[in-house]
């Protein structure tokens, strides 16, 4: 079975991109046709003007301030949701730099945690990990806070008509920077057999199970790179929305387990920095934009 | 990597084309003037006549100063009538048909990665609204090898199976709408169209899970699950033919996952190995690709 479906793919692959090449290629749809440019001289009103007149400069010498809400997305054990602002300031029309921040109002359980917390299964080979289901959820790592700046690079920018009937300029703007995300990990700890054969976790100290050093939590601010990119619609002249995608990733134990070792092997019997995994960490705003000073500016 | 040759062939004659496709649309020959047809040649005779009369009238007038006693002449009465300039959409979809070649990523499965190629078909029956199909091929080698760490995770560190299913292909027939329009400038200096698009189908998935929980015994079959999905895609035309396109689309369906229960007594039944009930799966999925409209040409046809 599998080896017919991979003659079958590479038949249609094959297929597919002689296709294309007879379909896109200008031998068969121009003929004799050969592509060529060549310089237009403009005469008339139009000689020597930009390709955009009237322009309204949205964002030069302007302040822009937003609000917006977030969620985290692509999370393994726990979901964000944040309430945060943005300020920006655009030198030109399409650079500025800018500042935000955010914090999380709610931290949402997904579903494998809800799974670990419901069928996990403790064993003395996985007890550091998971000393106690039914207190999963509380030894997972958590987003508490975010902020950085970036710089905003705008170099598209247009007009949309929606429905044929309504119409607004948009833009999209990508931008870059640094972030600081304040988290809650699981405390370090590692763990010991007492003579016996008793399983404990230090600290804290006598920890049978390591039951405590479950619930043991530690904050720290993670530093990170910041990109994304965002689509922006004005409606008025002073006021827009912003849906923004923006990743910043970093290394953390979202799941409050033993990873890894300082060399890489596992299991070690500790829960430190080691067990860090790099987490490509996303979230989606949603916001709106309001301008300063209000009154729009054009170009000639 | 021999099973990605379909699709590096195709980017590969896509990306060939591309620089000649736009170089085509730069020409200004004297092969396309004449190519605007009778219409224009009719417009060119009726300004070389209006000319002519131009000039008579001004003969007229003039004679008319010398001999004719003057008359008095009636006040010109401006008229305000406002008339607007609409500019052409770029690119009519009218009555052509669009070929969609893409490459697809599901975003939201931490334990499987699902690469796909997929190829759309659509016709449009209005300027806004399409029918078509579209297929995507996930079945690409062993499956296990795109599995995540996350499944090593979940099983070293909680103990847990996790029920993970392949795909072989998808095929659903859609609806696509069309209410966003409209055009970007880069830097002031590049103008490109674009649009925005929602579309919206049924069809069907074939799947089967990878035995995970008795492998030596349990061996499952493809089978069809009826799927919806709705999406939501941006389009930017290269050409008034050739546009990049990329797609967010929700393939949803009920999957059936392996039973993470072995019973010893009947580990031999087929009737065991499933799980009772199915589970509703979103395939959350980003799809890249170019679209082909055909025929390559079109007519504006203006109110008469």
């Amino acid at each position: 079975m599998m080896n017919l479906a991979r003659k079958t793919l590479s038949r249609i692959g094959i297929t597919v991109a002689v296709a294309s090449c007879l379909l896109v290629g200008d031998g068969l749809w121009s003929g004799t046709h050969s592509a060529s440019a060549q310089e237009v001289h403009v005469t008339g009103p139009l000689a020597d003007k930009p390709a955009v007149m009237k322009l309204r400069l949205w964002r030069k010498n302007r302040l822009q301030l937003e609000p917006f809400f977030a969620f985290t997305v692509g999370d393994d054990y726990s979901r964000a949701l944040i309430f945060g602002g943005e300020v920006r300031f655009s030198f030109l029309d399409w650079l500025g730099i800018g500042g935000w921040g955010g914090g999380s109002f709610v931290n949402l359980n997904t579903d494998l945690t809800r799974q670990v917390r419901d069928k996990g299964v403790t064993t003395n080979r996985n007890r550091l990990s998971l000393p106690s289901r039914e207190n999963f959820p509380d030894q997972v790592g958590r987003m508490n806070w975010m902020a950085g700046a970036d710089v905003h690079f705008t170099p598209f920018r247009g007009k949309l008509a929606m429905f044929q009937k309504v119409f607004f300029d948009a833009d999209l703007d990508f931008f870059v920077g640094a972030a600081f995300v304040g988290i809650t990990e699981r405390s370090d700890t590692s763990i010991q057999v007492a003579p016996d054969g008793t399983q404990l976790c230090d600290p804290p100290a006598m920890d049978t199970g390591c039951l405590g050093s479950q619930l043991a939590r530690s904050k720290r601010v993670a530093i990170a790179p910041s990109f994304g990119v965002a689509f922006q619609a004005y409606f008025k002249e002073f006021m827009g929305i912003a849906i923004r995608w923006r990743a910043f990733p970093f290394k953390w134990n979202t799941g409050g387990t033993d990873e890894a070792g300082p060399d890489g092997g596992f299991p070690d019997g500790q829960i430190n920095s080691s067990d860090r995994q790099r987490q490509f960490n996303q979230m989606i705003n949603i916001g709106f934009i309001f301008v300063l000073p209000p009154k729009i500016k054009t170009t000639d | 990597m021999r099973e990605f040759g379909g699709i590096t062939l195709l980017l590969a004659a896509l990306c060939a084309a591309l620089p000649t496709s736009v170089g085509a649309q730069m020409e200004f020959s004297l092969d396309e003037v004449e190519d605007e047809g009778p219409n224009r040649a009719a417009q060119k005779k009726v300004g070389k006549d209006a000319k002519e009369e131009g000039d008579l009238i001004e003969q007229l007038a003039a004679e008319k100063e010398v001999e004719g006693p003057e008359e008095p002449v009636p006040a010109r009465e401006e008229t305000v009538e406002e008339i607007y300039a609409v500019q052409q959409i770029y690119a009519l979809r009218l009555k052509r048909f669009e070929i969609a070649p893409s490459a697809a990523f599901t975003v939201n499965d931490k334990y499987l990665r699902h690469p796909g190629f997929g190829v759309a078909a659509n016709y449009w029956f209005t300027n806004v609204l399409a029918i078509g199909v579209n297929f995507i091929w996930y079945d690409w080698g062993n499956p296990l090898e795109r599995g995540t760490t996350l499944v090593e995770q979940i099983q070293r560190s909680f103990r847990l199976g996790v029920p993970i299913n392949e795909w072989q292909f998808g095929l659903w027939a859609n609806f696509t709408y069309v209410p966003f329009y409209g055009k970007f400038s880069m830097f002031r200096k590049f103008l490109f169209q674009w649009d925005s698009y929602l579309i919206g189908g049924v069809g069907v998935m074939r799947t089967k899970p990878i035995p995970v929980f008795d492998p030596e015994i349990r061996e499952f079959n493809w089978d069809m699950q009826v799927s919806f999905n709705v999406g939501i895609g941006l389009r930017i035309f290269l050409t008034r033919y050739l546009t990049f396109f990329t797609e967010f689309r929700d393939y949803m369906f009920l999957e059936k996952f392996e039973n993470v229960n072995v019973d010893p007594a009947n580990r031999d039944d087929p009737s065991t190995w499933l799980a009772g009930s199915s589970t509703f799966f979103n395939n959350l999925t980003v799809q890249f690709g170019f679209t082909l409209f055909l025929p390559i040409k079109f007519e504006y046809r203006l109110p008469k």
